[in-house]
């Protein structure tokens, strides 16, 4: 279906009724002060009247991926004491569409449905919130200068696992999308929508990444062979160690579990964990086998780029680049897949002025 | 720029670089490298002569260098650092708080002309402050009139206002502690923060914890805050978190008279030490 | 916030006392049969200098509608210096958390010697009544304890 671009805060006014219609926005934080200025964030949001839907630009700072699987999420309420009882939390039932996400973003939660529905494990908080999402992909228009999903074997275009894939349609100059239904819940959400129907068109697909780079297609084999390459310790050095890349990637899922008592009563929750972080792997004991972040580092690469190839068959990064724009000393991902793709598995020395002369 | 260009500059650092290595003292030297965007430089170690070509100057050379020093903390060698202005004040900090020792550094000093980057506008320091070799002519400092300017706007909005703002501020906090790793003052051995066992610091990031985490580290650091601006340049979810730390320096300056810190003197910080005749509200 | 202001509405102070003089001081109110609020929950620290900023953030989050640190007169202290060290870091912290937003009132600092019993009675009586006529504190308190507080308001009652 067609659907002008001055009719989408009816669309999602129609979907809002039945659903929490989470879009992208932008938050703003007044700064009241004099001189102070208004700081804008771009976020997925729910739909509220007369929301601005920021659609195309650049891709949100925080990926989505907290709306399946949030930062904090409660586990259970307990007791403790005489009248101790566990008080289980099951997420609520309300039905979440997912407006508006990139097809890079897309594919990350296919990842994670690998991760947290696969090999005989589910995970039923991340089931339950799952489930209950409706995803409505909308194709690049203007990759931005970080982005190499399309190098990653993802199209900037289309989000094939989407159930709802909306595009500029041809010609229009963006003032109205072409949607097309993938699934079965795809097609539901289109039939609520019908009555803006502005007839048949062609999806304007021709959207190319900025950030072309040279990946081997084998490199997650050639990155198996390569744990203790020399090349770990020249491209960690300038890393700081903190857990911005973890943080924004949409990708990352790790978490850890704590509690939070007040006095005989608490809660246990899980939140996001970072693999960038020296706690993360530090035992009970003391000891931790990432001691620098030359390891954790590596354990991160190596993660997006070959162990998760191992079980899923399929590489974990989908080339967003968000940790690219957003790493404070401006480590790139995508230039470490070009100097693997480039580096001889085999070397005992790495440097990054070969063959100079001295 | 002090008489040299740019590509003058740049063209000394790699001298200075290649002679520190060639001593045989010098493990590495921490200076700034390309990436694949022209206006992004990204700290880099060079380790062979042949390393210290990719070392680059331009006005995008804006991580700082200093706190790359602690990354091996009983080297084996020295490390070169070069420093601007706010790199050397980092590295006073560091050893004034007995992190390093100074015969493991090896600090180039670059007379800076202020980056693209925010805080510089405000920069009091453009010359490097220690250094064992200076590249460029020491020009003159400029005092920033409008230091705590932003500060004292702030302070009039009424106590709901200031809450709300900072409340909101928080909510946006993601505790990746990209602040923490790059403050040349956040030199503990092992921080609160990742002690997480003990219960100083929840690891949930929600508007609770962001609060302790903000507040115990803008208070910690406070009056040790060289005012770089590294805190603020590596958030990712923009946090004006200099407004917190700005704010423990005012107090220290309306309270216990001129203070600015990373200065090659050796004082003591001012939450370590004390004077007999400070001034007293709690009689 | 739903923590509910009534009539009956008492705040919950928490005072931190150094062992050696202002512990002593409440002491001493005790024996003299000295009246005072007993809204004013006490918690003996080694020294005013061992109170963390943080208990004092912790303290709000968790609940406390004022906070109150007392030691030894300056010159007195039992480390000899500690409560120099006190002096210069709760004067910049009762700063930062008005900057932050919170009544300079809530949080306080108090010199009280062993002997000052009435000064015990007379900086706790005031500084309850200056939170009283503040109201509950509404400020950092913890969406948990938020719940905590809630759950019991309608439960078991």
């Amino acid at each position: 279906m067609k659907l002008a671009k001055k009719d989408l805060n009816k669309a999602l006014e129609i979907l809002s009724a039945g659903a929490i219609v989470f879009a992208p926005t932008f938050e703003m934080i007044e700064d009241k002060s004099e001189g102070g200025q208004t700081m804008a964030e771009k976020k997925f949001m729910p739909y509220k009247e007369g929301m601005f839907i920021a659609l195309d630009g650049p891709n949100t700072v925080k990926p989505p991926k907290d709306i399946l699987f949030p930062n904090v999420e409660k586990m259970y309420r307990y007791k403790t004491g005489v009248n101790a009882e566990i008080q289980e939390i099951i997420p609520e039932d309300t039905k979440k569409i997912l407006f508006g996400i990139r097809p890079c973003d897309m594919r990350s939660i296919d990842s994670m449905d690998k991760v947290f529905l696969t090999k005989e494990y589910v995970d039923s908080y991340y089931a339950k919130r799952r489930e209950n999402v409706v995803t409505v992909a909308f194709g690049c228009t203007e990759p931005e200068r970080t982005c190499f999903c399309d190098s990653m074997g993802i199209d900037p275009n289309n989000a094939p696992s989407a159930d709802v894939m909306m595009n500029v349609a041809k010609g229009s100059n963006g003032d109205a999308f072409i949607l097309e239904a993938y699934t079965d819940k795809g097609k539901e959400l289109l039939e609520q929508i019908k009555s803006l129907d502005g007839g048949a068109g062609e999806a304007q697909r021709d959207t190319k990444c900025q950030l072309q780079i040279n990946k081997d297609p084998e490199l997650d084999k050639k990155l198996a062979g390569m744990f203790e390459h020399p090349i770990w310790d020249k491209i960690t050095k300038g890393c700081i160690g903190c857990g911005t890349c973890t943080f924004v990637c949409p990708t990352c899922y790790c978490f850890d579990i704590d509690n939070e008592n007040y006095g005989a009563e608490g809660c246990k929750y899980r939140c996001w964990d970072s693999c960038m972080f020296s706690d993360y792997t530090r035992m009970a004991g003391g000891a931790n086998p990432r001691p620098t972040k030359k390891e954790r580092l590596r354990n991160r690469y190596m993660h997006k780029l070959s162990y998760f190839n191992e079980r899923y068959g399929e590489t974990l990064c989908v080339g967003c680049g968000r940790c690219v724009a957003n790493c404070p000393s401006h480590l790139d991902i995508s230039e470490f897949i070009e100097k693997a793709t480039a580096a001889d598995p085999n070397a005992e020395t790495y440097t990054d002025a070969p063959g100079k002369e001295a | 720029m002090a008489g040299l260009t740019e590509a003058q500059v740049q063209d000394r650092i790699r001298e200075e670089a290649k002679k520190a290595l060639a001593t045989g003292e010098v493990s590495a030297v921490v200076g700034w490298t390309s990436t694949r965007f022209e206006d992004k430089t990204k700290p880099y170690f060079a380790e062979t002569e042949a390393e210290c070509d990719l070392l680059v100057w331009n006005k995008y050379c804006i991580n700082g260098t200093g706190k790359f020093a602690l990354d091996d903390r009983y080297p084996e060698k020295k490390i070169a650092i070069i420093a601007r202005g706010c790199d050397s004040r980092a590295l006073n900090r560091m050893l004034r708080d007995k992190q390093l020792k100074r015969e493991n550094l090896y600090i180039i000093g670059v007379v800076c002309d202020g980056k693209e980057n925010a805080v510089c506008e405000g920069c009091q320091h453009k010359n490097p402050l220690t250094y064992d070799v200076l590249i460029g002519e020491p020009v003159e400092e400029q005092i920033d009139a409008d230091r705590f300017k932003e500060i004292e706007a702030f302070e009039k909005l009424s106590p709901d206002e200031r809450y709300e703002y900072w409340a909101k501020q928080y909510d946006k906090c993601i505790h990746c502690y990209a602040c923490r790793n790059a403050c040349p003052a956040c030199n503990c051995v092992e921080c609160y923060a990742d002690q997480y066992r003990t219960g100083w610091q929840g690891k949930a990031a929600d508007r609770e914890q962001n609060q302790v985490y903000g507040l115990t580290r803008a208070y910690h650091v406070g009056d040790r805050c060289i005012e770089c601006g590294e805190c603020e340049r590596v958030c990712p979810m923009n946090l004006p978190i200099m407004r917190q730390t700005k704010k423990m320096l005012k107090d220290i300056n309306d309270l216990f008279g001129d203070y600015e810190c990373g200065l090659p003197d050796d004082a003591m910080p001012i939450l370590g030490s004390y004077k007999l005749e400070d001034p007293d509200e709690f009689m | 916030m739903s923590i509910k202001k009534d009539d009956n509405w008492e705040p919950k102070i928490l005072a931190f006392c150094c062992n050696w003089c202002t512990y002593t001081g409440a002491d001493l109110a005790g024996l003299n049969r000295m009246k005072y609020p007993e809204n004013v929950r006490t918690i003996r620290v080694p020294c005013s200098s061992r109170v963390n900023p943080q208990f004092i953030l912790r303290a709000f989050q968790k609940g406390a509608d004022g906070v109150l640190v007392c030691g030894c007169h300056p010159g007195d202290c039992h480390y000899a210096t500690g409560n120099y060290f006190t002096r210069r870091r709760f004067m910049l912290m009762q700063r930062l958390l008005e900057y932050n937003g919170i009544d300079p009132k809530r949080f306080q600092a108090k010199w009280i010697s062993g002997s000052e019993a009435a000064k015990f009675r007379d900086t706790v009586t005031e500084v309850s009544a200056q939170i009283k006529a503040l109201g509950p504190n509404t400020k950092f308190v913890s969406p948990h304890y938020d719940n905590a507080v809630q759950a019991k308001e309608g439960g078991a009652e």
